[in-house]
């Protein structure tokens, strides 16, 4: 219900609408021994309204926010504190965030000791905006702050990544369209194509080079995508990448059904530079801060390893088992055509509708 | 294959082009200005007078009359701007008072303005009527203590404050207080037709009219006339183009008439606006826009910091979107009967009606059933729901 405010005189209007999003700053920290490092992003038109940077235009330039550093630094020492970690700031620059330029300071502590905990007096803004809150990342949690009370947070970074390896395995398994482009691939190892005529491969040695070849040149490929899209280098829109993946699980079942490519690893190599888009937007979901980027990324990434792995040491001696037997026949050409029909159909669900 | 993995590098490199830098908080890494003219925020100029009065409450802090002065203006601020920083800034202005459990009267009346503001309901509530206990004339009380009642569905208590404002207040306030309350309990077209009377012959300031015209608009949607709110809003809108509730509100009549390409259009340029970019990025997926996924990721991220600081200020846009843009019916579901739970106007019962009609979950619109039942509400849209439902 719009409701008035009759006895408020409305202020005069001005076109611009300003950001309707609440004052936030970031903090994020991790810990290393006693060593403590970081930052503070803190949004330019706060800092101005502390600090009256603006010379009065209502423009706020790089060069006056340069001049006020000195005023900010000993604004942000005398409000934002780690019990017994005394602290010192890098050279600041900027970030824009959703709402706008923050100016992002670079912290480092050096503790007494190596710290278990964090006790953090986060006291910013508070008595200018009663709605700030200071957003304390550390160790893969959050804490919000509302007044300038301390907090305590505790360092928990190795359960970190081993939650990381836990969401990498759960996500290969949960994720039908990346088993199924790794079995398509690894599907026809056990039949090799020797003087231009295929046959069944005669040493388990063959075999595991090949799928070996094959599983090293996926996990390298979406191990760079998966990087590259996690850092925010480049972002893709979800339905391209989405609908994209499913064409990579059509097109690697056609070619066992047309054996186009006798190269697998390089199919695998080249598809799954498209996998690692997928992966990476399980990461980039959570909006982790970039401090716990490279601990997540590289658990998520062992736990897709480690999924893929599990997949392929079961998948490979059945198949190699089986690799003379009519069973094995009807698996290649059936399956290889069904899973085509089914990933087309995914295609075609993920683009249009 | 060398062929397919050209294909493949190609397709990889192509979508490289389509770079849409991600926003997701504190992944995204700093830079350093080129220059240092570069404008890098801009900020409203400083009002010497506001500067001036701020110093004195510095020098006098208790003088409660300089705060309440300050605050009020932050508030107006925080409404023409949709800025809600100006809330926390109106707040903190008042910080002395705050906390008190009997501050001033006028305190009083900002705090639960403010608290209305946050969607604290029930704070707002028990301070209106305590401040109407000491102050039963203030018209500004009752009006806000009428919309706070109504969305939280205890409308004998809006009307009793309808009813106070008619003798506190100019007769168009008093109709559009009570219009919302007529139509609901089923007499739109009385309601209507006597707001439109009261509007017509409105002779002071424009800007009320104006307000009372959005109302009326609302209640020519809930006669299913969307055609004639879509006129009255328009007309608001050219009025004052920086009403965001109005525009929101045109927005969403454009979607019922079938026309998401214009509903896009309209809330164009207004994307820092948390209303009017959930409305653009639904309208430009049901367009299927061109930025309907730009859009579509800027709400994510949108919807990520408000849960980031714990926020739950708009569960009733986040329940819209998930449904119109993300089709996951059993989230929008929940997120509609949390929203439910803090308010119930009408827009608030359609959406929960449509995400139990999605969802295909008849209990689950239970408690709209029997909300429009024991009120008697007659409502075109929420009709089109529940008939199906039944």
């Amino acid at each position: 219900m719009k409701s008035l405010l009759v006895l408020i005189a409305m202020m005069g209007m001005t076109a611009t609408a300003w950001a309707h999003k609440p004052s936030d700053a970031h903090v994020a920290l991790s810990a290393d021994g006693a060593h403590v490092t970081g930052r503070l992003d803190v949004a330019v038109r706060d800092l101005n309204g502390a600090l009256q940077i603006d010379d009065g235009d209502g423009r706020i330039t790089w060069g006056e926010l340069q001049a006020a550093s000195p005023r900010i630094a000993d604004y942000v020492h005398s409000r934002l504190s780690i019990e017994g970690c005394p602290m010192a700031f890098g050279t600041a620059q900027l970030v824009t965030l959703s709402d706008g330029a923050y100016w992002s300071l670079p912290i480092s502590a050096t503790c007494t000791r190596a710290p278990h905990e964090l006790l953090i007096t986060y006291a910013l803004l508070f008595d200018l905006d009663a709605q700030h809150r200071g957003l304390i990342h550390v160790a893969g949690q959050t804490v919000i702050v509302r007044d300038a009370s301390p907090v305590r947070v505790e360092l928990g970074a190795r359960t970190n990544v081993a939650s990381f390896v836990r969401l990498g395995i759960w996500h290969i398994f949960s994720g039908i369209d990346h088993i199924l482009f790794l079995l398509c691939l690894v599907l026809p190892a056990v039949f090799q194509t020797k003087r231009a005529r295929w046959q069944a491969a005669t040493s388990m040695r063959d075999v595991a080079v090949e799928v070996l070849e094959t599983v090293t040149a996926f996990t390298l490929a979406h191990s760079i995508t998966l990087v590259i899209s996690a850092i925010g280098l480049i972002s893709l829109p979800s339905r391209f990448i989405e609908t994209a993946i499913a064409l990579s699980v059509v097109a690697a079942a056609l070619n066992n059904l047309f054996r186009t490519v006798d190269a697998r690893w390089a199919v695998a190599f080249s598809l799954g530079l498209l996998h690692g888009f997928g992966f990476s937007s399980v990461l980039i979901d959570l909006g982790l801060p970039s401090r716990e980027l490279i601990g997540a990324l590289l658990g998520f990434n062992v736990g897709v390893e480690l999924g893929q792995a599990a997949i392929v040491l079961i998948a490979i001696p059945l198949l190699y088992a089986i690799r003379r037997t009519f069973a094995y026949q009807a698996l290649l050409w059936g399956g290889s055509g069904v899973v085509a029909l089914i990933a087309a159909i995914w295609s075609y669900q993920r683009c249009f509708i | 294959m060398l062929a397919l993995g050209a294909v493949g590098l190609a397709g990889a490199l192509t979508t490289a082009a389509f770079v849409a830098p991600n926003k997701a908080a504190a992944a995204v890494r700093p830079y350093t200005p080129a220059s240092a003219s570069d404008v890098v925020a801009t900020v409203p100029r400083r009002d010497p007078q506001e500067v001036a009065a701020r110093q004195l409450l510095a020098k006098s802090p208790d003088r409660v009359e300089l705060a309440v002065a300050l605050a009020r203006a932050d508030i107006g601020r925080a409404r023409s701007l949709s800025d809600p920083r100006y809330l926390g800034r109106a707040q903190a202005t008042l910080g002395r008072w705050w906390a008190m459990a009997e501050p001033p009267p006028d305190v009083l009346l900002l705090r639960a303005t403010i608290e209305q503001s946050l969607h604290d309901f029930h704070a707002a509530r028990i301070d209106l009527d305590h401040l109407i206990s000491i102050r039963p004339g203030d018209a500004q009380a009752q009006l806000t203590r009428a919309v706070v009642a109504t969305v939280t569905a205890d409308y004998p208590a809006a009307r009793a404050s309808c009813d106070a404002v008619a003798s506190l207040a100019p007769a168009l306030v008093a109709e559009a207080c009570k219009a919302p309350l007529d139509a609901l309990g089923g007499r739109a077209a009385d309601a209507f037709n006597d707001l439109s009377r009261a509007i017509d012959s409105w002779r002071g300031d424009p800007s009320l009219a104006l307000w009372a015209t959005t109302t009326l608009a609302e209640i020519a949607i809930q006669r299913g006339d969307e055609p004639r709110a879509r006129m009255l809003l328009e007309r608001v809108l050219a009025a004052d183009p920086n009403d965001a509730y109005t525009r929101a509100a045109l927005a969403d009549v454009l979607m019922q008439l079938h026309d998401p390409a214009a509903s896009a259009t309209l809330c164009a340029g207004y994307e820092q606006i948390d209303n009017l970019l959930v409305r653009r990025a639904i309208a430009e997926h049901a367009a299927r826009g061109p930025e309907a996924d730009k859009l579509a990721q800027m709400m994510h991220d949108r919807i990520a910091a408000a849960a980031e600081r714990g926020d739950r200020v708009h569960m009733r846009e986040e329940a819209m979107f998930v449904l119109a843009v993300d089709g996951d019916a059993q989230r929008a579901l929940d997120l509609a009967k949390a929203n439910w739970d803090v308010q119930k106007e009408l827009a608030d019962a359609r959406l929960l009606a449509e995400a139990a009609t999605a969802a295909g979950d008849r209990a689950a619109a239970a408690p709209v059933v029997e909300w429009a039942a024991t009120n008697g509400v007659i409502d075109a849209r929420l009709e089109r729901f529940l008939g199906g439902l039944r």
